[in-house]
């Protein structure tokens, strides 16, 4: 009994350490001091990738602990919001880093679990975006229902896409995404009812039982910005998002995309209706893109074509090959580390995707599998 | 009717510039059946280093000295050459070490290598992200035939063109190391029992592909007078596409599908009302329309999956 407390205790003070080192990483202002926390964070990294004592008790500690692990963790993010009260522009970053989680997770299904190279993601979050704001600008759609119908118009064209992606593979395949990704760019910028180059601005805020998200946030008696709304909206997305994946990827439906990565014809003559699995990635790809548009386009309350040019689909291709393919949880930190990182190293705002390039470059060259490693399924007896 | 005439010529002035990039990319797929995404990126580089080599030789007074006869090929077979060398390098770099590898990390790295270079050129050069002027160094004048107007200076691309294309299937029909190459593209184990030396092949195989792909960029740069960075991304999509459409890997092909896609974009720009902005949008309509219905392109062999 004093023992599992004493572990459990043990598990939260290192939780709590490494969040306090990300806080003050995010509320460090100088380009010096962020310097020296991410050399620390990659000196933890090493130390316990060399120190193999350490990290077996560590991951020991954390495999016993499951839950008051997570729980844990959970109660952090949620804290988030309080420590950055004063400084609304971190509580921005962690929005978008969310926001992008979401993307990446929806592009593992394809880039990671199918091995489907799509250069579209742009395309599916430009699409909820324009659709959920155009909803909410001209007819007052409220932000709710745009949601799910920017979702539901993504998958459509997601669809779309894959019908003539299924004749396709390899680089043609990707080469018709990236055609459709440059289509849907050029409509939006030609359209006139899309608010050609200068986009459309003035899209509302949602509001939720009364309480509009422009509006700060009441919570414990402590006023936090009104970032926060979206923060913890995004950190609800963000999880249904990791569920979502984390339960598809230990099903039948994850195990069928790695058969067909791994060997399409071999899955075929297994009976694996490929057409439809490989469908499914593309309509739930494009489903996770437009709720994600939807999110960034109340939030921002201004969208342009820019914001959904080629460039956003290979940001979030790195993101996926820098977490690691086809692992989820790696997928967030990586979609996190990229979206962080650049925001915390102004000096190199400029070279921000230059560095993207090297960075897939590196990482394809040294380490194909990405940063967290795609581990095998473990199967227990009664459990999925 | 003139009209008609007129927009052919267009047509077959774009279709040139895809026909250069296409042969590239019909070069690197026949040398290591890989597809290069950023050969659109190292066409529009090779325009680069005429604005860097031009500058040079403006400083140095060789412009004054020399008549354009003269500098204006130099520069261009300086460019060409430089180009094709850093063709080269990339390969060494960025794809060779992929050989083996799955073939997604391969199109992923150049992908990611096509932003590389995208973006050193816009951080190198001062006000990279503006639009940056070409030099003017075609004769500038035109005149008109039958009712339609011809400019000189497309006269000399398109003669350039036919020039460069011809000398490239000399080179590969009639040379040592053009057959090597062609060895090389039909079976690459073989031809290295064979004693060709591959990896010095598929380096000579890039050096072309990348060098003709320069002239295009200087085509670009020249037809519209701007020349950006990231002009190259379109570029060699749209490379790909007439690849795609000719047939991959078949350097015949690389012209047919050149100039379907170049008159598909003038005919769409000049003929349906309002369609000038929407260019890009019917010509990937067509290839898509390829892709799906003749994925092996017109003069490709249609390739049956083994297990």
């Amino acid at each position: 009994m004093l023992k599992s407390i004493s572990k459990g205790l043990l598990l939260l003070a290192v939780e709590v350490l490494f969040f306090g080192l990300f806080v003050f990483f995010m509320k460090a202002n100088q380009t010096s001091t962020v310097v020296l926390c991410l050399l620390l964070f990659v000196g933890i990294g090493l130390l316990f990738r060399f120190w193999k004592k350490g990290n077996e008790s560590l991951s020991c500690l954390f495999r016993e602990g499951k839950g008051l692990a997570r729980g844990g963790f959970v109660v952090m993010l949620l804290a988030l919001p309080f420590v950055f009260r004063d400084s609304p522009y971190l509580i921005h970053i962690c929005v978008m880093a969310g926001l992008y989680a979401i993307l990446a997770l929806g592009l593992n299904f394809q880039l990671g679990s199918t091995n489907v190279v799509n250069f579209a993601t742009a395309a599916s979050y430009g699409i909820g975006a324009y659709t959920s704001a155009l909803l909410a600008v001209h007819y007052g759609v409220s932000f709710w229902l745009g949601l799910f119908i920017s979702g539901c118009t993504a998958s459509l064209f997601g669809l779309i896409l894959g019908f003539p992606c299924m004749k396709t593979k390899d680089y043609y395949l990707s080469l018709v995404t990236i055609a459709f990704g440059l289509i849907v760019y050029a409509l939006l910028v030609n359209f006139s009812w899309t608010g050609g180059p200068n986009g459309i601005a003035n899209i509302p805020s949602p509001s939720f039982l009364g309480h509009s998200f422009r509006d700060p946030l009441h919570v414990f008696g402590v006023e936090l910005p009104p970032q926060s709304n979206y923060f913890y909206l995004v950190f609800l997305f963000t999880a249904g998002a990791l569920v979502v994946a984390h339960r598809l990827h230990h099903s039948r439906v994850g195990l069928t995309w790695n058969a067909i990565r791994e060997d399409e014809i071999a899955a075929r003559c297994q009976g694996i209706d490929v057409t439809w699995y490989k469908m499914l990635a593309f309509c739930i790809d494009a489903f996770f893109g437009g709720v994600t548009g939807t999110v960034y386009a109340h939030y921002i309350g201004f969208i342009s074509p820019e914001n959904f040019a080629f460039i956003v689909s290979v940001v979030v291709v790195t993101m996926v090959i820098l977490g690691g393919m086809d692992n989820v949880f790696g997928v967030i930190i990586g979609a996190i580390l990229l979206t962080i990182l650049p925001e915390k190293l102004r000096a190199v705002e400029d070279f921000r995707l230059l560095l993207y390039g090297v960075i897939v470059v590196a990482m394809l060259m040294f380490r194909p599998q990405g940063l967290f490693p795609q581990r095998l399924r473990t199967y227990r007896k009664g459990k999925p | 009717m003139s009209e008609l005439i007129q927009q052919g010529i267009n047509a077959v002035l774009l279709g040139c510039t895809y026909t250069l990039i296409a042969i590239g990319f019909n070069l690197f797929f026949g040398a290591l059946n890989v597809v290069h995404f950023s050969h659109g990126d190292v066409c529009i580089l090779g325009a680069f280093l005429i604005l860097i080599l031009y500058a040079l030789a403006k400083a140095l007074g060789l412009l004054v000295v020399l008549p354009p006869w003269i500098w204006v090929p130099l520069i261009m077979v300086l460019a060409m050459v430089l180009t094709g060398l850093l063709g080269a390098f990339f390969e060494r770099v960025v794809i060779k070490p992929f050989r083996y590898a799955p073939l997604l990390m391969v199109l992923v790295a150049t992908v990611a290598l096509g932003m590389i270079i995208r973006e050193t050129v816009r951080l190198s050069f001062p006000h990279g992200s503006n639009p940056q002027i070409f030099p003017r160094m075609l004769p500038q004048k035109s005149f008109t035939w039958g009712g339609v107007l011809i400019r000189t200076d497309n006269l000399i691309i398109f003669g350039m063109t036919l020039l460069l294309i011809t000398l490239m299937f000399l080179l590969i029909q009639r040379t040592k190391i053009g057959s090597a190459i062609r060895a090389v593209s039909q079976d690459g184990e073989a031809a290295m029992m064979m004693g060709i030396p591959i990896d010095r092949t598929v380096a000579a195989t890039f050096f072309l592909g990348s060098a003709l792909g320069a002239v295009a960029g200087i085509l670009i740069g020249a037809y519209n007078n701007i020349i950006r960075f990231d002009m190259g991304l379109m570029g060699g999509v749209k490379g790909f596409s007439a690849a795609v459409v000719g047939g991959l890997g078949n350097v015949y092909g690389a012209i047919i599908g050149g100039l379907i896609l170049g008159f598909v974009e003038t005919f769409a720009a000049a003929f349906i009302p309002g369609g000038t902005p929407y260019t890009d949008v019917f010509a990937f309509l067509v290839v898509i329309f390829f892709l799906v219905f003749r994925p092996s392109g017109i003069l490709g062999e249609k390739i049956y999956e083994k297990v």
